[in-house]
């Protein structure tokens, strides 16, 4: 475990931001925080990245008894605000100094990562003059600059057009193979294309803490769509192994299944019964259902 | 001490980004050597502005070059404080109010470094702007009034700038109470005069306030030496100056958010 979180909470004079939680992050794991606007999630994330005192709770670093783990921690914050008079290249020198990162190396490092986001053209100008997507990527590599071991991203994609958002995506995804990742995220598709793990909050309180498959397992239930030649209604309905059957047009059904082993039995009667299968689909659960039933718990 | 290293410089970076390594200076300059010049030319400005009866007498007694430099003194506690808390009321609640605070709070920095950086910075702005506004009036009197010894000079400038390092720990302070650049200039400025005028009004109980320093600044100018005075007034006014630091840095630890 990279990251053990105890008991964390945080309180605002009357307000309970963030109920007390304990989880864990696995090294090299991409997890994903999801929740409702105003569900703690920036709050969480502003504590792991030492930018908020908690109330309550310990938060451990394996292999740091010191209490400041922010060397080991790149941050983006929800809406990167730069020194606006500085170039990016200055701001990536001036933050990989704060950080102390060895002079020599922080040269290559400055160079990797501007490459890495692809600002390496405008490296010398204001970053005044910058688009919310270029920022963004600043961001990003501000907080990749001294290789910490964990990145925080909070809601890294969430105020980008569609072009920005894939960029950044893509770059997650590269980032993922030599580096733990943190992110909070209220886009679900953007969750479930990048992360393993989830974490789920609701009203301060962690509600989910799991991989993304158990989650979809436990909460999502299975579907098969079916597609037959001849009209296929009134064969379904004799088979116990069905738990509900839709019909979308006569040729068209969607089986909800108790147990997906059964599908071959599905598949025989159908066959027995004269119809000829032209089309067979697991329809996988998609991840906004299965949110939507642990939210709804 | 890396870290106040680089905080420093940047800072300093940023002053000069800013123009405040242009403004501050040159305001002060002409703000200093007006007080020679208006005080050499009066009588023709009186002449020429005064719609005086024809044949009117004006005659005003020559100040000595001291005199001259006590009077700028004057302007440099009325308009120069001002001056001074406007060009530093937004050093912490801009970078906290733009978010921009973060980026150096994520890594690893103390309230104390952050806070001496823009200390120590501020204040060489200031010092080296009063010092080159001052000792330009310092010339100017020389040529249009009698000679003021460069010690003199010097000495009364040491002991006005006095004034200078707590008005900066006191600005840096409010800005860490307040959020809003007016409130803090506010604030501030109410702070100053109040000691100021507590001073003049109590004199007795408030021997210690650093609003006796220009009266210190000018006594030097006057009598040529340093009084016993003089060394109490320092020594409370760096000790009130370390107190409002330390307070600053107090408050900046208990920031709940650095963003937004």
């Amino acid at each position: 475990m990279l990251v053990t979180v105890k008991n964390l909470s945080k309180t605002y004079k009357k307000h309970i931001a963030v109920q007390p939680m304990s989880f864990s992050i696995g090294k090299g794991r991409c997890i994903a925080l999801l929740g409702p606007n105003g569900a703690g999630k920036t709050t969480t994330l502003q504590m792991l990245a030492g930018l908020l005192v908690p109330t309550t709770g310990e938060i451990e670093f394996a292999g740091n008894m010191d209490k400041d783990h922010r060397t080991q921690i790149g941050f983006l914050p929800q809406h990167p605000s730069f020194f606006n008079w500085m170039s990016a290249a200055e701001f990536l020198q001036f933050a990989g100094e704060l950080s102390h990162v060895p002079k020599k190396q922080l040269a290559r490092r400055i160079e990797e990562t501007l490459a890495f986001v692809r600002l390496e053209d405008v490296k010398n100008k204001k970053i005044g003059g910058f688009s919310g997507g270029m920022k963004q990527r600043l961001g990003l590599a501000q907080a990749l600059l001294h290789e910490p071991e964990l990145l925080i991203l909070d809601e890294p994609v969430s105020a980008l057009d569609p072009a920005g958002r894939r960029d950044i995506l893509e770059l997650m995804k590269q980032l993922k193979s030599h580096m733990t990742i943190l992110f909070s995220t209220h886009i679900l598709h953007d969750a479930e294309q990048v992360c393993e793990d989830i974490l789920m909050l609701k009203d301060g309180n962690l509600i989910w803490n799991g991989t993304l498959a158990e989650l979809k397992q436990e909460n999502g239930a299975l579907a098969i769509k079916l597609q037959t030649k001849e009209p296929i209604e009134g064969v379904l309905e004799q088979l116990d192994i069905i738990e509900e059957v839709e019909y979308v047009d006569v040729f068209t059904a969607k089986v909800l299944m108790r147990n997906l082993a059964d599908s071959n039995e599905l598949v025989q009667t159908l066959l027995q019964h004269g119809r000829t299968l032209i089309h067979f689909e697991w329809l996988q659960d998609s991840l906004e259902d299965a949110y939507m039933k642990v939210m709804g718990k | 001490m890396r870290n106040f290293i680089i905080l420093f410089r940047k800072e300093m970076k940023e002053g000069a980004r800013s123009g405040k390594w242009v403004w501050l200076p040159i305001v002060l300059m002409v703000i200093g050597i007006s007080q020679p010049l208006t005080n050499f030319y009066m009588p023709q400005i009186l002449e020429m502005a005064g719609n005086l009866p024809e044949g009117a007498v004006i005659e005003i007694p020559m100040p000595s070059g001291e005199e001259v430099l006590i009077g700028t003194l004057s302007q440099y506690g009325t308009i120069g404080t001002l001056l001074f808390v406007l060009a530093m009321m937004n050093v912490i609640s801009h970078e906290r109010q733009t978010g921009a605070l973060a980026f150096v709070m994520m890594r690893p920095v103390s309230a104390f470094q952050y806070m001496a950086s823009k200390y120590v910075a501020q204040l060489c702005i200031l010092l080296i702007s009063l010092a080159a506004s001052y000792i330009l009036t310092w010339y100017y009197t020389n040529i249009l009034f009698d000679h003021v010894a460069w010690t003199l000079m010097l000495a009364s400038l040491a002991v006005y700038s006095l004034w200078i390092v707590f008005l900066v720990a006191v600005t840096l302070f409010v800005g860490t109470l307040l959020r809003s650049s007016g409130g803090i200039a506010g604030v501030s400025v109410v702070f100053l005069s109040v000691i100021s005028l507590l001073t003049t009004l109590l004199p007795k109980y408030m021997e210690w306030s650093p609003g006796n320093l220009r009266a210190e600044a000018s006594n030097i100018l006057l009598e040529g030496e340093w009084g016993s005075s003089a060394t109490l007034v320092s020594l409370s006014t760096l000790a009130l100056s370390v107190l409002f630091l330390g307070l600053a840095v107090y408050m900046f630890k208990k920031f709940e958010r650095f963003g937004e």
